[in-house]
């Protein structure tokens, strides 16, 4: 994998740029990113599945969000070249996504698990393995490595018929290892895993990431994905609506308040002291009475006035609570709905 | 204190470099025999086909034995001197001595096995990997689209050749002890290449067709079906418009099995008048064109639907 390694970028360099909707697309970086959308559009048919997506990825974890139909799935396709854009180009480290070579750079776990059911898991990885071209002493090992990187190495000799829906994922994980991909592009690989798998994955997601390398990660597990990342690429009708971090997607809704819900001792005598306070744009009596819900142009700044507050007026707080800065309200907001996908 | 990548020690970059996309197209070949041979079902079909092959090794065996003990003897009937050759004269006509027609009859029948097992099989090695969505592991992977097809034909094509052409030698090598290796080698060598030819077409004609009715139905019932179609109706259709209905030997073109048989018997060298049906049959060049055709078909087909999504409309 020469060529991956320079095109590793650390997570904090990624271009938050890059989006189709909120923002124009700037100028590329001068390094080769991972990943790269050039304004490109799919039909199938007459279905319009992406529109003008323009995209670029680097190292670090990326989470791909959007409710279903939003796009992710052609997305994910046309990054691994599984189909060409119908407009525009992708590019993987450099070099087109359809073509062959491209996806020497790319590990890539799908949603679905049809495999030969009456493989073990080893014999599965091998069969794998041996598409990459390795000799059989490199399938042997690289197999090895992989099944133990993904904690399967007791279980691979089972017929994969009788895997349970965590064992199939890691397997799927541990064939899109088996190269040492720069890039690991995963769809929902956290679905059917037991609380504790998840926790192990998102682990292993984590130090592969620590390792310099660029994860994509599709999942309607918006919860997990927040621990595991921050940086996310949210999807709706076919369109990129916004990459960055949460709370830089965030800010740029500045034209929708953000709610903060405070519960205290006194919540009448606390909505007194914040109707003159700057930046509130309006106070809420949570029905029952015992809670406020503000609402302010940006949550920070608020936050260090209200602390500002709570010292002075020797307030007793019981919980300050952002309402709307997880990936669920930001989806709802940019997508309509409840952001649930 | 541990760090994030201290779990990643066993697991080490690749610094190595990748062979050629065709290794991958063996891998594919390579899974696709396994399957076919771990099937518990298609062992009775394979003891079919061995029995076939030893029906012909030792009939063979027994006729050339029987030929060559007889060949300078004489028998007294009732004080008449015979030829004992003349009483074993009728062993010819089953065309088990090594002849090109020998060969070309044991592949007609081999062929016949190498079929029912892919008709059976056709779904598992092909159709799944469509109806299931496994060929994005294949397709994520760095081969080519015709790579994935180069692969699913090796894997038939390896199968059939295993049921077919490497028995079909084997009793080369059998009629060629029995006769004299000396003189057999090397007089009936273009049976060899006969044999490997007959195979070759059979192995492109199969895989191919196979692959592209796998690609079409997935499913194992409607891919017996489509198969049951091919090279059992169109044979009767075949017949029916060629000699029930006298609309020439040309509809016997149909008949795709039938055509494939023309070609080996040419290239091994045994004249059509002899094919084992009786019946007249069309030009050799005609039954290559409709070979070429069919396999025309199947790639052009293959090419459009090697892909990982449909069109929805």
């Amino acid at each position: 994998m020469s060529g991956s390694t320079d095109t590793n970028v650390p997570h904090t360099e990624l271009p938050v740029e890059a989006v189709s909707t909120v923002a124009p697309s700037q100028p590329h970086p001068t390094h080769t990113p991972l990943l790269q959308f050039d304004l490109v559009s799919k039909w199938y048919g007459p279905v319009l599945a992406l529109n003008q997506v323009t995209l670029t990825l680097g190292g670090g974890i990326t989470g791909l969000v959007g409710a279903n139909g939003a796009g992710k799935s052609t997305l994910i396709k046309l990054a691994t070249g599984q189909i060409r854009p119908s407009i525009g180009r992708v590019t993987v480290g450099g070099l087109d996504a359809a073509d062959w070579r491209a996806r020497r750079f790319i590990g890539y776990c799908p949603d679905h698990d049809a495999f030969y059911e009456d493989m073990t898991g080893r014999q599965f990885v091998r069969e794998m393995a041996r598409l990459f071209g390795f000799t059989s002493h490199e399938v042997r090992t690289r197999t090895e490595a992989v099944l133990d990187r993904v904690n399967m190495t007791t279980a691979a000799d089972r017929v994969m018929r009788g895997y349970s829906k965590g064992m199939r994922q890691r397997i799927k994980l541990a064939q899109a290892l088996l190269h040492d991909p720069g890039l690991l592009i995963l769809d929902e690989p956290l679905s059917g895993i037991d609380p504790i798998g998840r926790r192990e994955m998102l682990d292993l997601f984590a130090s592969l990431a620590a390792a310099g390398k660029g994860l994509l990660v599709s999942s309607h597990e918006l919860e997990e994905l927040e621990k595991l990342t921050g940086h996310v690429v949210l999807m709706g009708r076919g369109r990129v609506a916004a990459v960055g971090t949460i709370a830089e997607i965030r800010d740029r809704l500045d034209h929708l308040p953000s709610r903060v819900r405070i519960e205290v001792a006194d919540p009448f005598g606390l909505a007194r002291l914040l109707l003159g306070t700057e930046g509130v744009l309006g106070v809420e009596m949570e029905s029952g009475g015992e809670a406020l819900i503000v609402r302010t142009k940006q949550v920070k700044p608020f936050a260090d006035r209200f602390a500002a507050l709570v010292v002075e007026h020797g307030l007793n707080v019981r919980q300050f609570e952002p309402l709307d800065e997880s990936l669920h309200a930001i989806l709802g907001y940019l997508l309509g709905g409840s952001g649930k996908t | 204190m541990p760090t994030p990548t201290d779990s990643l020690l066993r697991y080490r970059p690749w610094k190595g470099t990748f062979r050629p996309p065709v290794f991958g197209a063996f891998a594919m070949a390579r899974a696709g025999l396994t399957v076919l041979l771990r099937r518990k079902l298609f062992w009775a079909v394979y003891a079919l086909a061995g029995l076939v092959f030893f029906f012909y090794f030792y009939m063979q065996y027994l006729v050339i034995w029987v030929q060559q003990q007889t060949a300078d003897r004489t028998a007294v009937v009732a004080g008449v001197p015979i030829r004992l050759s003349e009483f074993t004269k009728f062993l010819e006509r089953v065309n088990m001595n090594g002849t090109g027609l020998t060969f070309g009859n044991f592949i007609w029948f081999e062929g016949y096995v190498a079929m029912i097992v892919l008709a059976l099989a056709g779904a598992v090695l092909v159709g799944n990997d469509f109806h299931h969505g496994s060929l994005p592991f294949y397709l994520a992977k760095p081969i080519a689209r015709r790579h994935y097809i180069l692969g699913k034909v090796l894997g038939v094509g390896a199968f059939v050749n295993l049921l077919t052409t490497i028995p079909a030698i084997c009793l080369w090598i059998q009629a060629g002890l029995l006769y004299g290796w000396q003189t057999y080698y090397a007089e009936r060598f273009p049976l060899l290449l006969g044999i490997l030819g007959y195979g070759a077409a059979l192995t492109l004609v199969l895989s191919l067709l196979l692959v592209a009715s796998a690609v079409f139905v997935r499913r194992t019932v409607p891919l017996v079906m489509v198969w049951c179609g091919i090279f059992v109706l169109c044979p009767a259709l075949a017949n029916f418009l060629a000699f029930n209905q006298s609309l020439g030997t040309t509809w016997r073109l149909i008949d795709l099995w039938n055509d494939l048989y023309i070609v080996g018997l040419w290239l091994l060298g045994v004249p059509t008048t002899e094919a084992r049906s009786g019946f007249e049959q069309p030009p050799v060049w005609q039954a290559a064109i409709a070979l070429a055709v069919v396999c025309l078909g199947a790639v052009a087909y293959l090419g459009r639907r090697i892909r990982a999504v449909e069109v929805v409309s």
